[in-house]
């Protein structure tokens, strides 16, 4: 399993479409380039949502961890 | 004695107010105190058709004095600091009140500085009685050109006001014959113009019926004034000549300075007990919560029942057993003549009642507004 030096984590589990998403968009925004977000999250949702921003803000899904519960994000700031 | 305090006396406050009052009524031991610097009150919901119309805002409001029951005693004065170790408020005037039990109802505050805009900028919103008055005369000056429209932040009041807003607008350029002069966009933060599925497919087709532009995923960094551009923060980009954007919202000072929200000052509610997070006497309502339904009036009306049943079992000293889940009714308005109403909860799915009728929908909107200040805000209802 690789590690990442994360700077920021979110832990959104128990909260509903789109609060995972949007916690992670302004983690993204506190953040600097480079740097690794992490956010968990147990909304389905999440599953199509997160892929589809990180997409669209030209960032970069490093890895999707799939938990009994809940999924584990881990995003690179690109830019 | 007994007293049940409500911070804030919009929509929420007044209709917890009122409805305690109804039910302990001879019980003269309680004392129901309302804390609200207002006079009078808005309805809000009416504010949608006003930029488009030329009626007195006036017609809106209502005194508190004519909506409140006489047994709440009202506190015209702005609360600053919660102290609930020691169950008291801190009034404006230094002046402190105590409470037994206590009912969070500050709506949210419209932080319109966040933007930076002045009153050249051609940069409205149709939130509040002041700012409608302003887009009504940018409306009827309007030649044609660009129309942008987005959330600045989510959450916002009503999630479908702006839709409703860009549905009413269309129509309103097409009766001053230049809507194909003009260009309507649909900024939005998140991948779908409304959180659940199936009815942001309906809003999708609607939105492509009437040549409204929509584009997900614009979460709003900053307006470019002397361009006349709204950037995202995605590095995306729209030229308007007349933005509407929906300003940002916060919880109220008063609960960040207390500690009592989160980071954006929205009060830490549990979603169905509705008492705030680690507090056995104070509840929270309406916009203020954190809680993940719509900021409406609908779900205040609803959570108002359940916390009205709550505070009677603890001033009993009995054990709060009243539950919300949820329930939140929704009007989308698609046309000055048309609408659908939606009805889910937490575990229940969203489904359609079938209002789709020009003739039931004209008479229902004419007099929702009665309804509201006759029925739902008197706590009859
Ligand atoms: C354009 C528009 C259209 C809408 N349409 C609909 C609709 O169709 N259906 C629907 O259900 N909802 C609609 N809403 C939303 C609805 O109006 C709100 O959800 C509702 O008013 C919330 O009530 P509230 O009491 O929580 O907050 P508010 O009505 O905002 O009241 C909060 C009160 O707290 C007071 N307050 C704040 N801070 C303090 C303090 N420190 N001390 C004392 N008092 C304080 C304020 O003065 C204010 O009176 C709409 C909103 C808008 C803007």
């Amino acid at each position: 399993m690789v590690d990442y030096e994360i700077s920021i984590s979110i832990d959104a589990r128990g909260s509903f479409c789109p609060g995972p998403m949007m916690e992670l968009i302004k983690a993204i925004r506190q953040s600097e380039v480079g740097d690794f977000v992490e956010v968990l999250s147990s909304d389905e949702g999440s599953l199509q949502d997160i892929p589809a921003w990180i997409a669209k803000a030209k960032h970069e899904l490093i890895d999707t961890v799939k938990k009994a519960d809940f999924n584990r994000f881990i995003v690179k700031k690109t830019w | 004695m007994p007293i049940a305090v409500i911070l804030g006396g919009g929509f929420a406050g007044l209709t917890i107010a009122n409805k305690l009052a109804i039910k302990l009524k001879k019980r003269k031991e309680v004392e129901i105190v309302l804390i609200e610097p207002a006079d009078s009150h808005l309805y809000e919901p009416g504010l949608l058709y006003y930029p488009f119309n030329d009626k007195p805002l006036s017609k809106l409001e209502k005194p508190i004095s004519k909506i409140l029951r006489k047994n709440v005693k009202h506190i015209k004065q702005k609360a600053i600091k919660i102290d609930y170790e020691n169950k008291k408020i801190t009034l404006e005037d230094g002046e402190v009140i105590d409470y037994n039990c206590l009912v969070m109802a500050t709506g949210v505050d419209l932080k319109e500085e966040r933007l930076g805009l002045t009153d050249k900028d051609n940069v409205h919103h149709f939130y509040s009685a002041e700012a409608t008055l302003k887009i009504r005369e940018a409306l009827k000056n309007f030649k044609g050109g660009n129309i942008v429209i987005s959330p600045s932040t989510v959450p916002y009041k009503c999630p479908p006001a702006p839709i409703e807003f860009a549905f009413l607008l269309d129509e309103y350029l097409r009766r001053k014959k230049i809507r194909d002069k003009t260009n309507i966009k649909f900024l939005y933060p998140l991948p779908r113009p409304f959180n659940i599925r199936v009815v942001a497919a309906k809003i999708l087709k609607l939105f492509e019926k009437k040549d409204i532009e929509f584009e997900p995923f614009f979460n709003y960094d900053k307006i470019d004034t002397e361009n006349k551009k709204i950037l995202s923060f995605e590095g995306d980009e729209a030229s308007y000549d007349l933005l509407v954007i929906i300003p940002p919202h916060e919880g109220q000072d008063i609960i960040k300075d207390s500690g009592l929200g989160d980071k954006e000052g929205f009060v830490l509610t549990d979603r169905e007990t509705l008492q705030v997070e680690g507090q056995k006497s104070i509840y929270a309502v309406g916009d203020c919560t954190n809680i993940p339904v719509s900021k409406a009036g609908t779900v205040a009306h609803f959570a108002a029942d359940v916390i009205v049943k709550n505070m009677i079992s603890k001033i009993d000293n009995k054990e709060p057993t009243a539950r919300y889940d949820g329930k939140t009714l929704c009007f989308l308005v698609t046309s000055s003549s048309k609408s659908f109403l939606l009805d889910f909860s937490f575990k229940k799915e969203p489904r359609k009642i079938g209002l789709h009728s020009w003739r039931i929908y004209g008479i229902m909107k004419k007099l929702f507004q009665y309804f509201y200040f006759g029925g739902l805000i008197t706590g009859r209802i």
